[in-house]
């Protein structure tokens, strides 16, 4: 038996939602379930080890091939970029990205240059230069919906799951940006080098989802 | 001013001994196997205009290029790439000769980094360029090369894959795709975003929208191409298969097979390649250490009607998977007197240094604090001081 494979996975609800996969696949996930002081976390049944790690960090250590795999949800992917082979939706931790502004807010009705306020400002930019539209993107670290309330923007670019904090501060979806939900992604050389292990955990992973 | 004084720009680093032998040691292997084989070498400007990396075909982004303004107002960048300097200096200095031509380089290129991600904006690359052979020969030439590349540095544990650009441009030509639709889907296979994929090709029906769904895939030992044979009529792509083939007996023969693999989904830089694409991946290196191909367009751009093929080694990528032990501090301390300089000197090399002090019991000091031992030479000879008595 070669070494397991090492997976980073995104701390949070993609965790929750992983083991719920894992799981399915036929693991009992006893030291995801309860980590105690460890770091590194096995995951026999799977041949996996697992380090829960914060989103954009997830997408580091699989490019840097420090982890093998990484489970991290698409708006990250989106926004950090890089280079690694993105191998499975998972389907879960799905929500969207959106354009919202205050009601009554139409994009073709603004004459000058949007301000446009974004945890995502790649994502933004790029969404706007598939419209032709130059904007000024203004980088915020949370509670982005505040921004058009003080004024500081016009819209913003977020991740919308049920509308509901739009609507409590008087927004609403402009236009669809794209969807989000967690993927599977792997690290370019250890898809090469280990193909067969990998091949057999996506296959796993896809039959548990399907089912 | 004094904020930088100790800081080195993002991406660059000093290098100190160990690691400099460990690079000056593969640089020095490689350039002694290419220079075995007739590859001679060239060396062209760090500082190349801009224009010469802005064609349609170049896949850099602008952003990666280090950029600075020459005196008349022109853009240059810092060598950003090797092949396009070699192609400019082909078309310059060899217009009227016929192939082919052996090259080679020991150059470093530079790409500005991302930032913050680890990763080196100087890049070191040794690599060749076979211009004018255009065939079968030529290839095995190159991917045979790569493979002795890698083995003299010193890797023993690695994969040289080989893909073919025909096989890819032979499917998506049978489904007629415009440019951009060809281009998402060459995004998607080298990215592996298998999902995506399906919804790209979903469209098309037949054989050839099966096998681009497959292509992904398509990658691992000899038996691949035998799948990838089966999955397609198509005369380009069936050609693509049978030159792998070809080249892959060949290596066999030859004791170098053993290492070779395959990826039919090797889509990268597919403006640039039109034949054989090659990569080398190891365990302990994240990403290719080495990558090449055939690129039979690129002289045409530059007026000259000849065939390219090449490959660069990663030196940087490669160094990484190797440990290096520091250079050994010296041994012995020799201390001359006045005039013995040239006996002196004699005795320099394995691990002896002279002595700066400028007389024998101060020298005596130095080799005791140090725990070298003492060699003086004077117009008697030499004689060793143990300097703990």
């Amino acid at each position: 038996m070669s070494e397991p494979l090492r997976i980073a996975i995104t701390k949070g609800r993609l965790l929750d939602d992983s083991i719920r996969m894992f799981q399915k696949a036929g693991a009992s996930c006893s030291e995801l379930l309860d980590p105690g002081r460890r770091l590194v976390l096995d995951v026999p049944e799977l041949g996996l080890s697992a380090v829960l790690a914060k989103a954009p960090d997830v997408v580091t250590y699989v490019e840097q091939g420090v982890c093998a795999l990484g489970i991290v949800g698409k708006d990250t992917l989106m926004e950090v970029g890089g280079s690694f082979y993105e191998v499975l939706d998972l389907g879960y931790g799905r929500c969207r990205f959106a354009l919202a502004a205050p009601r009554g807010f139409s994009l073709s009705a603004r004459r000058g240059t949007l301000r446009i306020a974004s945890k995502y400002p790649n994502v933004t930019r790029s969404f706007f230069r598939s419209l032709g539209q130059d904007v000024t993107v203004i980088k915020i670290e949370g509670s982005v919906e505040l921004a058009p309330v003080l004024g500081l923007a016009d819209a913003i670019v977020d991740i919308v799951e049920t509308g509901n904090t739009l609507k409590a501060n008087g927004l609403e979806i402009v236009s669809e940006v794209a969807p989000v939900s967690a993927r599977l992604i792997v690290n370019t050389a250890a898809m090469k080098l280990r193909k067969s292990e990998i091949l057999e955990l996506t296959e796993k992973c896809r039959g548990v989802l399907n089912a | 001013m004094t904020i930088f004084k100790a800081a080195s720009p993002e991406g660059t680093r000093d290098k100190l001994f160990a690691e400099c032998l460990r690079l000056r040691g593969i640089r020095s292997s490689l350039m002694e196997l290419f220079s075995s084989r007739s590859y001679k070498e060239i060396m062209t400007p760090e500082l190349e205009y801009y224009d010469l990396f802005v064609r349609a075909e170049n896949p850099l982004p602008q952003e990666t290029m280090f950029k600075l303004v020459d005196r008349s107002g022109r853009l240059l960048v810092m060598r950003p790439d090797c092949t396009a300097p070699i192609a400019r200096l082909v078309a310059s200095h060899f217009k009227d000769a016929e192939g082919p031509f052996r090259l080679c380089y020991d150059e470093t290129v530079f790409r500005s980094a991302a930032g913050l991600d680890g990763a080196d904006s100087e890049l070191p690359q040794c690599g060749v360029e076979l211009i004018g052979a255009p065939g079968l020969r030529g290839d095995i030439e190159i991917v045979s090369l790569a493979v002795d590349a890698v083995r003299s540095a010193g890797l023993r544990d690695f994969r040289l894959e080989l893909g073919h650009a025909d096989f890819f441009f032979g499917l998506t030509e049978e489904l007629g795709l415009s440019r951009e639709d060809e281009e998402a889907l060459r995004a998607c296979i080298e990215s592996r975003s298998f999902a995506l994929l399906d919804e790209l090709v979903a469209g098309y029906s037949g054989e050839a929208a099966q096998c681009l769904r497959r292509l992904p895939y398509l990658f691992g030992g000899p038996e691949i191409l035998d799948e990838a044979a089966a999955l397609t009529s198509n005369p380009r792509a069936l050609a693509a298969v049978e030159r792998l083939r070809d080249i892959w007996r060949e290596l066999v023969s030859a004791g170098r097979g053993d290492c070779i693999s395959f990826d039919l989904g090797l889509v990268q830089g597919l403006d640039y390649y039109t034949g054989v694409i090659f990569r080398c991946w190891t365990p302990g290196a994240p990403s290719s250490v080495l990558a090449g191909g055939r690129y039979d367009r690129l002289l045409c751009d530059f007026g000259l009607e000849l065939a390219g093929a090449g490959f660069a080694v990663y030196v940087g990528a490669l160094a990484s998977c190797f440990e290096c032990p520091e250079p050994e501090a010296a041994k012995t301390l020799i201390f001359y007197e006045s005039g013995c300089l040239a006996e002196a000197v004699a005795l320099l090399g394995g691990g002896a240094e002279l002595s700066c002090f400028a007389t024998e019991a101060e020298s005596l000091e130095y080799a005791r604090r140090a725990g070298m031992k003492l060699l003086v030479v004077s117009k008697n000879g030499i004689k060793e001081v143990d300097p703990n008595v």
